[in-house]
């Protein structure tokens, strides 16, 4: 009977983070992996090149497969044919990079052969069927007819978590709290991205947009980013949405290559990959449900997504990290059961994780409520703005910007007890202000009439 | 002895509008430009085709010379060497344009000609002089020798208005209030402007840009905008800091062209074009300077741009526009005298020109005052509290609420002294509360990590 | 100048389609300018019309390649530069303003 101390299911970015924290602590690790490579099962946007990753490879800048270094990112919003963006160039970040592109069969792949040189035993085209279990409490893995046995399994294994399923601890798979994604790689030369995305060589752009009421969805989102010879292109919506309006997804990938704007970027490409892939909200499990007895979930599989980013690249890294720590520290006191496994939910606690989980959850439950609150906000910042420059002065009135950003996009985001105080006086404000401009010009339109009969 | 009923000097938007709207009454109105062709005097960005110009001439559509229906606009802002940019595409507005990009010298002369063909007579190639005073009521002009007399002058010659000098209603030619423009035409294939710029053929993009703790100079701007094979790019200082700091403008422009960020777009390009111009200050004219016995004031002679935006075109057209009304009420009063032109200031009100003017000075004051610009760096407020919104890093983000953020950074520069009094003390304690309890918690929670390297030992 | 592939101020002003007035339309005391220290006409001028000879000591300057914006005017602390527009239509042509 083969027996291993820890043996962390699935190699993306938290199972890998995890195997090489645990390997480094000299803590005997096996990491299973279905794909014959890690990575060739994963599907996503940009590697978010965060503190984290820096502190865990100091040498990264030796072999880490980058596309390109981001050193432009746009928020762009599409409400009916317009867009309204904003854009952020970080030429300051160039030698200090933040967000780098990537393709996820290279990263996964260069992630896990980390842990592996750190002392993880990498077994790849391995499916964990299903979980050895003794009196409740999870003692190892099967692949197949194969046993595998550990004293703790980790669970990174993605959304469909079967460790998750097997030890009990995820029994919600809403499609209302998920989103699909389908995604093109397109490919483009270097050159021309460069000139389209106003990049130099090796250096990208990242778009994130968001529609809102576009076509028949109320809510989705779009992500358009480039690579070294490729642009990837994203669209989202949520399950729920698309099953209850029955909308093909990649009939709206279609239609939205048609736009103007996205038009003008992929324009003369030609399709290299074509990709879909599930997205889950963040916050979908209880943090109570992230151990048990001798089994740690982590990463997507344990719902540790920003729901309103997407973003789970960083938030999984962190998490397999924490998990490690746990393991650690169970390793040390020689227990694996839920008891000592709940300190797990402390050291999420030392990052910003749970806060996270519990954001996500509420943004989750007010998309789940088809209320897409503050999808537009930028629309309404981008708009507030243009009506400070607006030049016609036949209609322009002078109410103050910020009475317009509160009223549209800032009450969205202000805590509830601000709003409660502040809406009213701003609201009334706004009013008081709005029907003096009125009666003023009432007052001076009589002028015109005046004139008018005056002529007659 | 020539007399017409009205002289309007300057065949700009100002006095074009304005002759335009007077022989469209059936007043006789002569057009005087000292170019030989209205506009060749003139640098300036997009034309805004304004509800007005449309209302004006509504088969505009026919002839108007444009160079591209901007359906692009961004506002962006250097802080450094990054960049925080707005930008709107306005995709339903191809169908119903708002702004056009458009050479001034072909703008001006189609504008001119539409007052000339509803009547008015233009005249180019004749520069005022002087006027010509009676009792210290104008009764005409002088360009040199030659003597043209009317019931009533127009002043619509822009900044160095001798209009307004002569008619002792312009004193002030404060160079703290008046910022020098150095721009470049650089010619460039439109397919390269397309792809650069993401447009299709007849779209165009226009930018406007404040670097903010980029060089020297602490209040400057800059506009880039596309037009049919070409693109604009243009600097604006202020005359007294230039002075101030011994900086050449065209220098700093120079500079500029090797920003990263704006070398993508020119790189390539050859110039076609060197041009300079002044851009004044909005309300460098009080309200009552704009008229007097027999003359009244439009356009930037009177001071109606807007300060902040640097915008005049469309200012300008309304004020003409209200002049020449102003004037068939003296036509039909038979009065020209100071007393029947003040209404200039009722009709200039029914539209929002003098809280434009107020709000212009206001800028104005500021700007002179504090040396600096209001309100600069509220973009990159918005686009850094934003990013932090999507900031992915979970080990150091915290969950302060977006708005707290930008509001106490950018917020307070917008919201009326009355709310800023009220709303600000109020979430300034809370944003210290809420950041004092995520410090604690932060704190408490790090203990755990400690006590683990404890047990770890 | 400060970029490599910049051109000269004189190079730019080739672009420049100017009719020349015979007569000036910008005048200078030029004893005035003797006791300014400033002298901010010779930053001022994007056309750099504006030279100071330091063989003579003496300001020299160039109406005919002017833009006709007027900086000149504004910024001369001892108004000592009088300036107003060339007349008879001459002057400067700007096709692409
Ligand atoms: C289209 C798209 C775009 C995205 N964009 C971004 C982005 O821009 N930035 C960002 O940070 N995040 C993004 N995400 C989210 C991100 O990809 C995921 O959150 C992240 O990959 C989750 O990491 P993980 O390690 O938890 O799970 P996964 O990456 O899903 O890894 C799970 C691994 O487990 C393996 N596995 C699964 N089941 C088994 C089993 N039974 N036995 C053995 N192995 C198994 C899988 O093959 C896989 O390698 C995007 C996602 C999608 C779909
Ligand atoms: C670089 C730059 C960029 C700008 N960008 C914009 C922009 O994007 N949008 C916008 O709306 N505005 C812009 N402006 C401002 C705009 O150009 C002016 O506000 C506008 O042109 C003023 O119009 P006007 O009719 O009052 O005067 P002008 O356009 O200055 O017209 C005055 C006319 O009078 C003539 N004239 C002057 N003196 C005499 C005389 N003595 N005798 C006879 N004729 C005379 C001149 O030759 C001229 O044709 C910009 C200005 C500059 C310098």
């Amino acid at each position: 009977m083969e027996k291993t101390t820890c043996i962390v299911v699935g190699a993306g970015p938290a199972g890998s983070a995890c195997a090489l924290s645990l390997s480094r602590k000299g803590i005997d690790t096996i990491l299973l992996e279905r794909g014959r490579t890690p990575g060739e099962k994963n599907v996503s946007s940009f590697v978010l090149f965060m503190t984290e990753l820096k502190r865990l490879i100091p040498e990264w800048e030796e072999d880490l497969p980058v596309e390109r270094n981001v050193v432009r990112t746009d928020q762009a919003i599409f409400t009916g044919n317009d867009i309204k963006m904003i854009t952020s160039y970080n030429y300051d970040k160039i030698d200090d990079p933040i967000t780098f592109t990537a393709f996820r069969r290279r990263f996964d792949a260069w992630f896990a052969k980390k842990a592996k040189d750190a002392g993880a035993e990498l077994i790849t085209g391995m499916t964990v069927t299903d979980l050895i279990k003794d009196k409740g409490r999870v003692i190892g893995v099967r692949v197949g007819d194969e046993e595998l046995y550990a004293d703790v399994v980790v669970g990174a294994d993605g959304y469909y978590s079967s460790v998750g399923e097997k030890a009990g601890l995820i029994t919600e798979w809403d499609p209302a709290r998920c989103t699909l994604g389908v995604k093109e790689v397109l490919d483009l030369p270097p050159e021309v991205i460069n000139e389209r995305f106003q990049v130099s060589d090796g250096l990208g752009c990242e778009m994130g947009l968001w529609h809102y009421n576009y076509g028949k969805l109320s809510f989705g989102g779009t992500t358009l980013y480039t690579n070294t010879d490729s642009v990837s292109l994203g669209i989202f919506a949520r399950v729920g949405e698309l099953k209850e309006k029955n909308v093909k997804l990649h009939d709206e990938l279609d239609k939205l290559k048609q736009h103007p704007f996205i038009h003008n970027f992929i324009e003369g490409s030609t399709l290299r990959e074509y990709q879909a892939h599930i997205i889950s909200h963040g916050g979908r499990i209880k943090p109570e449900n992230l151990y048990g007895d001798g089994v740690l979930l982590c990463g997507e599989a344990g719902g540790l997504m920003d729901t309103a980013s997407g973003m789970g690249v960083p938030t999984c890294m962190t998490s397999g990290l924490m998990a490690a720590e746990t393991i650690d520290l169970a390793v040390k006191k020689n227990d694996f059961s839920a008891g000592t496994l709940k300190n797990y939910l402390k050291f999420l606690d030392t990052t910003s994780m749970l806060d996270m989980v519990h954001e996500s959850k509420r943004y989750s439950d007010s998309l789940v409520g088809n209320n897409a609150g503050r999808a537009n906000y930028m629309a309404d910042i981008a708009d507030s703005y243009n009506n400070y420059w607006n030049a016609d002065y036949m209609s322009k009135d002078y109410h103050p910007l910020f009475l317009n950003l509160y009223l549209k996009a800032g009450k969205f985001f202000v805590p509830s007890l601000i709003r409660w105080i502040v809406t009213p006086i701003v609201k009334g404000f706004s009013l008081y202000k709005k029907t003096v401009e009125k009666i003023k010009r009432k007052i001076r339109s009589r002028f015109y009439e005046w004139k008018k009969q005056y002529d007659s | 002895m020539d007399k017409t009923t009205c002289i309007v000097v300057g065949a700009g938007p100002a006095g074009s509008a304005c002759a335009l709207s007077l022989a469209r009454k059936g007043i006789d109105t002569v057009l005087l430009e000292r170019g030989r062709t209205p506009g060749e005097k003139k640098v300036s960005s997009f034309v805004l085709l304004m509800t007005e110009l449309r209302r004006l001439i509504p088969d505009w559509e026919k002839d108007l010379p444009v160079e591209r229906n901007i359906i692009r606009t961004d506002q962006a802002i250097f802080n450094g060497t990054d960049i925080k940019m707005i930008t709107s595409y306005n995709y339903d507005k191809l169908k119903n344009p708002v702004y056009f990009s458009a050479f001034r010298r072909k703008f001006d002369e189609w504008f001119a000609k539409k007052a000339k063909e509803a009547g008015a007579e233009l005249i180019t190639g004749m520069t005022v002089t002087d006027l010509i005073m009676d009792n210290g009521r104008v009764v005409g002009v002088k360009i040199d020798d030659e003597e043209l007399y009317a019931d009533i002058v127009v002043g619509a010659d822009g900044y160095h208005t001798k209009v307004g000098e002569k008619a002792g209603l312009v004193t002030e030619w404060d160079p703290a209030r008046a910022r020098l423009a150095v721009k470049e035409v650089l010619d460039l294939p439109p397919e390269v402007i397309n792809e650069r710029f993401q447009l299709s053929d007849g779209q165009g993009c226009d930018m406007g840009i404040i670097p903010y703790h980029f060089g020297e100079l602490s209040i400057r701007s800059s506009t880039l905008y596309t037009n049919k094979d070409s693109i604009s790019l243009a600097v604006f200082a202020h005359l007294g800091e230039l002075k101030e700091k011994n900086i050449k403008l065209h220098d700093e422009l120079e500079k500029f062209k090797e920003h990263p960020f704006i070398h993508k777009f020119i790189k390539g390009a050859t110039l076609r074009e060197y041009q300079a111009h002044i851009i004044p200050h909005g309300g460098r004219v009080n309200p009552e300077n704009l008229y007097g016995d027999g003359v009244l004031l439009c356009g930037e002679a009177g001071g109606t741009t807007d300060t902040a935006s640097g915008m005049g075109v469309p200012t300008c057209m309304t004020a003409g526009l209200m002049a020449a009304e102003t004037i068939a009420l003296a036509v039909k009063k038979k009065d020209f005298s100071a007393d029947t032109l003040k209404n200039y200031l009722k009709f200039l009100d029914s539209t929002s020109i003098l809280d434009m003017i107020y709000e212009s000075k206001k800028t104005s004051d500021y700007w002179v005052d504090k040396g600096k610009l209001e309100r600069p760096d509220c973009m990159a407020a918005i686009a850094d509290s934003y990013n932090q919104y999507w900031n992915a890093d979970y080990m150091s983000k915290d969950y302060h609420p977006l708005f707290l953020n930008l509001y106490l950074r950018v917020g307070k520069f917008f919201a009326p002294k009355l709310i800023r009094m009220i709303v600000t003390p109020i979430l300034k304690g809370y944003s210290f509360y809420e950041k004092t309890v995520e410090k604690i918690k932060r704190k408490i929670r790090r203990r755990f990590y400690e006590w683990k390297k404890q047990y770890d030992n | 100048m400060s970029g490599k592939n910049s051109m000269t101020v004189d190079e730019k002003m080739s672009t420049v389609k100017i009719k020349i007035d015979k007569e000036a339309h910008i005048t200078v005391n030029k004893e005035l300018c003797k006791n300014c220290t400033d002298r901010p006409c010779l930053i001022i001028c994007a056309a750099e019309n504006y030279k100071w000879d330091e063989k003579s000591d003496d300001l020299v300057f160039n109406y005919e390649g002017c833009l006709e914006c007027g900086a000149c005017r504004l910024i001369c602390p001892l108004n000592a530069i009088s300036w107003s527009y060339p007349k008879h239509g001459c002057g400067v042509k700007f096709r692409f303003g």
